[in-house]
């Protein structure tokens, strides 16, 4: 098992090392200037020069791409060239706030999900089935900004009206903040949890082994719950981790739609600010959460099916 | 010596919204928090390009003088200042017995320290813009401080107004997180000290128990950051938040009808223009006076502020706003379609191809406007492309900055907007100023008349106010006639508060001052 851990982070260096690769390319190809950016309108040449010299652009692109990756073997991935403060405490001090969401999203989408998945596999093409798949199709194919808007006109704004406190619209601070943001991407998550959990139940429940432990007398109680979920859950593990592995990634539009101080909306403003480093650094550290987040599923399916060995 | 300023304003009476010479004093209370569009790079005064950025940085660290609320410089930790027959030579003289948030003493010393600090290239992104122009600062004495200029600049004292000319204790560049290169941490003399930020999330600032001037009435103002304009409108109407910058602008009406919130069209000196490629080679046509006009006349100005813009705009009657020293009025291009249609056909340029391309979401409603724009140009039976749009950084480099090869390659007219950083015509003037034109500054319609250029030079150098403004009339005669914008209008800059709040006010150079705010 330690042989396999091991050998999945050395086979991550050279994927971490192209995707450096490419995103520091592919931002010197986005057209626009950072340092006539930060230097505004009424800027002469001569500031805009001594902003690129201050922030290393006017090194050759061969020279600009040894110092990156130079820097990058000992951990230090720069400065911001908007806040000049260095990228990797620009990431520590957003990352929480996207790490704080997904999880409570992962884990309330897993839930919710796998519950509503359970019920509506437990009578196939019931009404309760079919209500529940329609309201899960509809959950995953609503716009998530449209689906944050609502939920702050009904629950900040009308709450408001009505004298009956209200949730907080944007913006992190106590737990309240955090109410909102999280159930836009838990109702966003759910569905896809739901409808995986539901087809994999089926699929399994139509199996032999079903039958024969049936035939055996087993409840119906046990047959869902010890024999069918725990085959069923691989699929929906698969589903469930990529999902955790996009949000790390920052959920930009909620992120915005919340003023939530995540890395999503860091990498955003970087962005339009062509601010290299930052941007350079956020995609990094999300290949690296990626590749985590798949060695952990990994090592969470030999746990639910003893048969996977590494 | 000339007795320029000061004191004259002084016995005007003018009361600063920046500072302490305010007479308006309110109900006390516990905290305000305002929801602003986004989040400065950094808070180190020197280092300020962004309008809504330096108004924070002003609540904690003052100028030597500042903007009214009328447009006027008036003094701040100046009480008046004079310049040498010359010109080149300004002496202040300065308020005593203040002193910064840290409790160190406000003096000529710590004047000297901040200017010289602000155009030290070690200074990370240090801004000095047209300060450039200063060649030595000297403390004379405690509350005498000298400036030597390079050369003739009769804006000078305006031009110190800038966030960037603000005056911070010496000692405190050396207490972390500050740096002597870069300030995270303003400690000035304002009505706010700093307390507390989240990057990306908010800045705290509690009021400045020790400020000299008129004491502010919240203990506590928070400043959010809230990208989205839909947002802060949903936080002012929910009460979370008590002052909103730029809400959605096609909700000013209904916002206007909400008896819980106050919606506030702050004046600004941002001018919002098409510009066209004075020098286009893929239109030639355009290189033409006459065919600029008949653009003009083609767009129904008025239509598209109270239909497009919602009324936060207003109509322009010379190349620059009201608000600027050295505005006159010089004329009108009245909406017209036949007039234009008949310039246009009399120029050979009846039917031509333009392209139009405008950013989408740096000003109020811009790519609305440009389509808008695209429509009345197709009335006028052009062909047009357009508008195309792109990021900002994207749009700087390849329109705003620059050849004009380049530009070409993109669009033959793009919309822009232009704000002085102080009220003063000679910045409206490097839009005019063909030593200027990109890609070495922002002048991005190649205009060059040499007569203009002699103008401007001959303003931005005269210590005469008269005959410097007269000057400067002239010379905007001459620009309008030229006509190398679509002259569009004078954005506002619209705000809603909550009715339960009083005191917002807003200053001509696209900042608002919440210092004054109190509960109504």
């Amino acid at each position: 098992m330690l042989t396999y851990i091991a050998r999945r982070i050395l086979l991550a260096v050279p994927t971490l090392l192209g995707v450096a690769t490419i995103v520091f390319l592919l931002l010197r190809l986005l057209p626009g200037d950072p340092a006539a950016v930060i230097a505004g309108p009424q800027a002469t040449d001569v500031d805009i020069e001594r902003i690129r010299h201050q922030l290393d652009l006017d090194q050759p692109l061969g020279l600009q791409y040894v110092n990156f990756l130079t820097r990058l073997v000992v951990g230090n991935l720069g400065i911001s060239t908007r806040s000049g403060h260095t990228v990797v405490e620009e990431i520590f001090t957003r990352a929480p706030y996207t790490v704080e969401l997904a999880v409570i999203a992962t884990i309330a989408a897993t839930a919710i999900g796998i519950g509503i998945g359970l019920l509506a596999s437990s009578r196939p093409n019931s009404t309760l089935d079919l209500g529940m798949s329609g309201a899960a199709v509809f959950g995953i194919s609503m716009p998530v900004y449209w689906l944050g808007l609502m939920l702050i006109v009904l629950f900040s704004i009308k709450f408001h009206e009505w004298h009956l406190g209200g949730l907080p619209a944007a913006g992190a601070g106590d737990w309240a903040g955090l109410v909102l943001p999280s159930a836009t991407l838990t109702l966003f998550s759910v569905g896809l949890v739901a409808r995986m959990t539901r087809s994999a139940m089926l699929e399994v429940l139509g199996q032999d082994y079903i039958r024969t432990a049936r035939a055996m007398g087993a409840t119906r109680r046990s047959i869902f719950l010890k024999h069918a979920l725990r085959n069923a859950l691989l699929p929906v593990v698969t589903s469930v981790s990529l999902q955790f592995g996009a949000l790390l990634g920052g959920a930009v539009l909620t992120e915005t739609v919340f003023s939530w101080p995540g890395i999503g909306r860091l990498l955003v403003d970087s962005i339009f600010a062509r601010d290299y480093p930052v941007v350079q650094g956020v995609v990094l550290v999300f290949a690296v959460s990626f590749i985590l987040v798949n060695i952990v599923t990994d090592l969470v399916y030999a746990y639910i099916d003893p048969r996977i060995r590494y | 010596m000339l007795l320029v300023g000061g004191l004259f304003l002084a016995a005007c009476g003018t009361s600063s919204v920046g500072g302490g010479t305010a007479t308006t004093t309110g109900k006390h209370g516990d905290k305000l928090t305002v929801a602003i569009g986004i989040d400065p790079d950094n808070l180190d005064p020197a280092a300020q390009t962004t309008t809504t950025a330096q108004q924070i940085v002003d609540m904690m660290a003052e100028t030597l003088v500042s903007i009214d609320k009328d447009g006027n410089t008036s003094p701040l930790l100046a009480t008046s200042w004079t310049n040498s027959s010359d010109g080149l030579t300004y002496t202040f003289t300065l308020r005593s017995g203040v002193k910064f948030s840290d409790g160190a003493e406000f003096n000529a010393k710590a004047v000297k320290f901040s200017i010289d600090r602000m155009l030290s290239p070690d200074t990370f992104k240090s801004q000095k813009g047209v300060l450039g122009v200063i060649g030595q600062v000297d403390a004379v004495d405690d509350t005498h401080v000298k400036f030597t200029l390079k050369k003739q600049f009769a804006a000078f004292v305006a031009a110190m107004t800038q966030t960037v000319a603000a005056v911070i204790s010496p000692g405190s560049v050396n207490v972390a997180p500050n740096t002597p290169q870069q300030i995270q941490q303003p400690i000035g003399t304002g009505p706010y000290k700093f307390s507390e930020r989240q990057a990306g999330d908010h800045i705290t600032m509690v009021r400045n128990p020790n400020y000299w001037g008129t004491k502010p009435n919240f203990d506590t103002q928070v400043y959010k950051i809230v990208p989205e304009a839909t947002s802060r409108e949903s936080l002012v109407k929910a009460g979370q938040a008590d002052v909103i910058m730029l809400p959605p602008a096609n909700d000013l009406p209904a916002l206007r009808q909400d008896s819980n919130l106050k919606v506030l069209l702050s004046a600004s000196d941002r001018t919002v223009q098409m510009i066209i490629s004075t020098v286009d080679p893929a239109n030639t046509n355009l290189q033409k006076k006459e065919v600029r006009q008949a653009l003009n006349y083609a767009v129904d100005k008025n239509a598209i502020i109270k239909n497009v813009m919602f009324g936060a705009a207003t109509g322009l009657d010379a190349p620059m706003s009201k608000s600027l020293a050295g505005y006159c009025s010089v004329g009108t291009y009245n909406y017209d379609v036949n007039k234009a249609k008949q310039m246009l056909t009399a120029n050979g340029a009846a039917g031509m191809k333009v392209r139009l391309f405008s950013p989408t979401g740096r000003y109020v409603q811009d790519f609305q406007v440009a389509q808008a724009v695209a429509g009345y140009l197709r009335d006028a039976g052009l062909q047009v492309e357009g508008p195309g749009t792109s990021d900002w950084p994207s749009y700087v480099a390849g329109i705003v900055l620059a050849t004009p090869e380049k530009q070409a390659q993109k669009t033959d007219i793009h919309l822009l907007g232009w704000a002085p950083a102080y009220l003063d015509a000679s910045q409206q003037f490097e839009q005019f100023y063909s030593p200027r034109a990109a890609p070495k500054g922002q002048e991005s319609s190649y205009y060059k008349n040499p007569e203009v250029d002699g103008l401007i030079e001959k303003g931005n150098s005269d210590p005469n106010a008269t005959s410097r403004n007269k000057t400067y009339c002239d010379a905007a005669k001459i620009v309008w006639s030229d006509a190398p914008w679509i002259f569009l209008y004078n954005q506002k800059l619209p705000l809603v508060t909550s009715a339960k709040i009083t005191g917002v006010v807003g200053i001509p150079n696209e900042k608002f001052s919440t210092v004054y705010a109190s509960p109504a």
